[in-house]
């Protein structure tokens, strides 16, 4: 899919889909001159098979499905090294959150990345526990990665060290984080929130 | 027995570094003949000069000799403080023990014994060495400006305006040039004609300046002050004292479908024609080539209803000689093409696109037509294959520039900022159409370029793509283009309307003729050489002679202006002196030895050489002897190498001058 020979066109560049990434992030994409240097300071970038300044080049041509189809924006580690560098004020990070809320809206979990898989369950656990409950998180992921025995021999290990709880002890503020979670919903029906 | 002063210098340290400068000046102290040397931190100090103008005084010297830097360096400065101290100012010269010594060695010890040799030869250079006086030559204070473009132009005006007569000659049937051609220029887009027009006309109505166009440069003698410049005047096959330019010979004309040169080819014109409305002299010619009347003898329209009588058939090229003290060369550039080239040809063209055969892939020059308002459609960009409004177009820059294996490998400059000027027009001009780029760099640099770039791309919608072209090819009434974005990693194909190739700037044709007849140099592109690329940019080598515009190089219109204005300034301060001085050194011939072969002239680069009749009383030819051209000689030596009598010599590099130092090795 990578090298995949691309026609361009308008029909086949989809600015629309830049144009909403430009709304979510509030970022610019034309700005970025491909100087490289978010990819030359990103601590995930040996592991993207689009590094970040391709991300950005792909949106230039409109081929945000190129970005969705790979793994590279769910490798982003959010750490804004991209951004706070950029010498042309473009917001990557933010651009990649776009990217992620697109993807999500688009196809729910990404066939290509567990990432986002862990990131929804760890969600998930924080709504109904208030915090986190690794064993959870770890059992829900193997089952719905399909990887049932994954790092299955840490586990005894990190029970025995205290590390990982055998039973869920709930948050007591509970109800005040699910009014967070509400509130999020409520802004993004209003479209003030991603 | 001579006096001579040895003034040995460390140049802080790039000459003390490596030379043991004590030791030099203590050798040099022991050759025979010199009678004070001494070393110091730098010579070329005031306090440097100083030691040297006491020691001339207190040792009663009667040559300096200054072991420092090259000559090209400080040689005047050295001269003129010998010359302050009472001497004559080419009996002080220079040893170069920096760039020829002590910057080239590492090994202390072999590199002070060297710049002692250096010093000891050039001691019996200086013992040799003869007073000399400046050569004077009488200045003509009338220039001549070669090339009615926006750099000849603007010359033409800046000498003018300084009260100085100036001729300027041009080519074609009306002066303005590429520059007439444009639409809007950068990075101000402002109409190019709206800008070029008015100057043209103060040239046309200036009191100083002598127009003569549809006229080329024939023969070129003389030298700095004193040219004889011999201009063809091309019948133009109207009287332009009689003509009053009312234009009715055109409308008339039967022929009408001839391609204008000026919409590159897109418009059509008459076989009488100007070659646009605001031509300036608004005279029309005739292509003799395309008009009935030359080519059959039948026809003869035109004359017939012009009120003035001023079609003139039986017109004949004429010629007239210009004294002139100055030129200002301003050929200016024409396009690369992609056509196939000649066989053997340095240069080649693009058959990757197809050879120039694909009609809807076009050059920027004609992209500026098609933009023009007084272009061939009216401003509007159509594709001329089949006059459809193009809603894809790909530009493609760097056609012929940077392709070593065309045949051109420099960056032809203006492209760059040209291109995203045009994305700029066809989007203002076609909202719904998408301008592509294909580029390598972006080279920007200029006041508000790079701005105008990122404007053109962040603003105005350009998808520019970093990556090359490969292939172009016809499919339908599409141009398939195979590209690549480098910075994706992927092939790229579009489907286009319309292409335009940034095609190279190269010099005009015919420029390396012109070069010969003036006897200036040229690179291997035809472009002329300045003197100096840094310190030189606008002289030739040619004394008198001056450079402004793309005929030097690619170059933008502010870098012409501010080029054709530098010439113009260099002509005005040549003028500002009546008489010229010129450094002696210059070859001299012997004419009791010269046997009159002139293998001097024909080895003579400057054209300095002329032949000499020499006469008894009676007036019988005894022989035919070589003069040197003080005035025009470049003081190279090549002639004194040459010839085989030894009966022609340069002063200060006399053969006497070269064995002596040969003999102290």
């Amino acid at each position: 899919m990578k090298n995949k020979l691309m026609h361009l066109s308008n029909e086949t560049m989809n600015v629309g889909f830049v144009k909403k990434v430009e709304a979510l992030s509030g970022s610019s994409v034309r700005r970025c001159f491909q100087c490289g240097k978010c990819s030359a300071g990103c601590p995930m970038s040996a592991f993207m098979e689009h590094p970040p300044n391709r991300v950005v080049r792909l949106l230039q041509l409109g081929q945000g499905q190129r970005i969705l189809a790979g793994r590279s924006i769910w490798y982003c580690a959010s750490c804004e090294t991209c951004t706070t560098r950029c010498p042309n004020k473009v917001d990557l990070a933010a651009i990649m959150d776009a990217l992620r809320k697109l993807s999500w809206d688009a196809d729910g979990p990404s066939k290509e990345s567990y990432v986002q898989l862990a990131n929804r369950l760890f969600i998930e656990n924080i709504r109904t526990y208030g915090r986190q409950y690794e064993l959870r998180l770890g059992a829900a992921f193997n089952m719905k990665s399909g990887q049932f025995l994954k790092d299955l021999m840490l586990g005894p290990k990190l029970i025995s060290k205290g590390k990982l709880k055998m039973f869920h002890s709930k948050n007591k503020n509970i109800a005040d984080i699910e009014g967070i979670f509400k509130r999020i919903e409520e802004m993004r029906k209003k479209g003030e929130a991603l | 027995m001579s006096r001579i002063g040895v003034f040995v210098c460390h140049c802080g340290e790039n000459i003390s570094r490596t030379v043991d400068v004590e030791q030099v000046a203590k050798a040099a102290g022991e050759i025979p003949g010199v009678a004070y040397s001494c070393d110091y931190k730098y010579m070329c100090s005031d306090p440097g000069q100083t030691l040297l103008k006491k020691a001339v005084a207190e040792h009663k010297l009667d040559g300096v000799l200054v072991a420092a830097c090259s000559p090209r360096m400080h040689e005047k400065t050295f001269r003129k403080a010998a010359e302050a101290a009472g001497l004559n100012p080419y009996l002080c010269e220079m040893a170069n023990i920096r760039e020829h010594c002590s910057w080239v060695h590492e090994d202390r010890g072999m590199a002070t014994a060297k710049a002692k040799d250096i010093v000891k030869l050039m001691v019996e250079r200086v013992r040799k060495g003869k007073s000399l006086a400046p050569i004077t030559v009488p200045v003509t204070k009338r220039a001549l400006v070669i090339g009615g473009g926006i750099a000849g132009i603007q010359a033409a005006l800046d000498i003018a305006d300084a009260g100085h007569k100036v001729v300027l000659v041009e080519r074609d049937p009306s002066i303005g040039g590429h520059m007439a051609q444009l639409s809007e220029t950068f990075p101000t887009l402002d109409c190019s004609q709206c800008i070029m027009t008015p100057k043209m006309v103060d040239v046309a109505n200036h009191p100083n300046i002598t127009l003569f166009t549809y006229s080329e440069i024939e023969k070129v003698e003389g030298y700095i002050g004193n040219f004889q410049v011999t201009v063809k005047h091309k019948a133009r096959s109207v009287d332009e004292k009689k003509c009053t330019g009312c234009g009715v010979c055109m409308t008339k004309c039967p022929k009408k479908k001839i391609p204008n040169e000026f919409d590159q080819g897109h418009g059509m014109r008459p076989a009488i024609y100007v070659p646009f409305p605001q031509a300036v002299p608004n005279t029309p010619v005739i292509d003799r080539e395309n008009c009935t009347m030359f080519q059959s003898g039948k026809c003869g329209v035109c004359a017939k209803v012009c009120g003035p009588g001023a079609v003139d058939y039986e017109q004949k090229d004429t010629f007239t000689v210009e004294d002139v003290g100055a030129i200002v060369v301003a050929t200016g550039f024409k396009l690369y093409t992609i056509d196939r080239k000649p066989e053997g040809s340095p240069i080649q063209g693009y058959g990757e696109f197809g050879y120039g055969t694909i009609p809807d892939i076009i050059d920027g020059m004609t992209f500026e037509r098609l933009a023009s308002a007084s272009g061939p459609t009216g401003g509007k960009i159509l594709r001329p294959s089949d006059g459809k409004e193009p809603k894809q177009v790909v530009f493609i820059q760097c056609v012929g520039s940077r392709a070593r294996e065309k045949g051109i490998s420099y960056c032809s400059k203006v492209c760059c900022m040209y291109t995203a000027k045009h994305t700029m027009l066809y989007h203002h001009k076609v909202h719904d159409g998408q301008a592509y780029v294909f580029f390598m760099d972006a080279r920007t640099p200029g006041k508000g370029y790079d701005e105008f770039w990122r404007r053109a791309v962040e603003e105005e919608e350009a998808v520019y793509i970093r990556g090359m072209v490969s292939r172009m090819y016809q499919r339908g009434d599409k141009i398939v283009v195979m590209g690549s974005d480098i910075q994706v990693g992927t092939q790229v194909e579009i489907e286009a309307d319309l292409v335009v190739l940034a095609t190279a700037v190269q010099p005009q044709d015919g420029a390396d003729l012109l070069a010969q007849k003036l006897g200036i140099s040229y690179d291997k592109y035809n472009f002329y050489s300045e003197a100096h690329a840094k310190l030189k940019p606008v002289e030739c080598a040619t004394a008198g002679i001056y450079l402004a515009g793309a005929c030097q190089g690619p170059k933008d219109i502010p870098d012409t202006v501010s080029q054709a204005s530098a010439a113009a300034a260099k002509v005005m301060t040549l003028f500002a002196k009546d008489q010229l001085e010129r450094d002696p050194v210059v070859a001299k011939v012997n004419e009791k030895y010269c046997v009159g072969c002139f293998a001097c002239k024909k080895v003579c680069a400057y054209g300095a050489i002329e032949e000499k009749e020499i006469r008894d009383r009676q007036g019988n030819l005894v022989k035919k002897v070589a003069y040197v051209n003080p005035g025009v000689c470049g003081g190279c030596g090549t002639c004194q190498a040459t010839c085989p009598s030894k009966s022609i010599e340069l002063d200060g590099y006399t053969d006497e001058q070269i064995m002596a130092m040969i003999e102290a090795l």
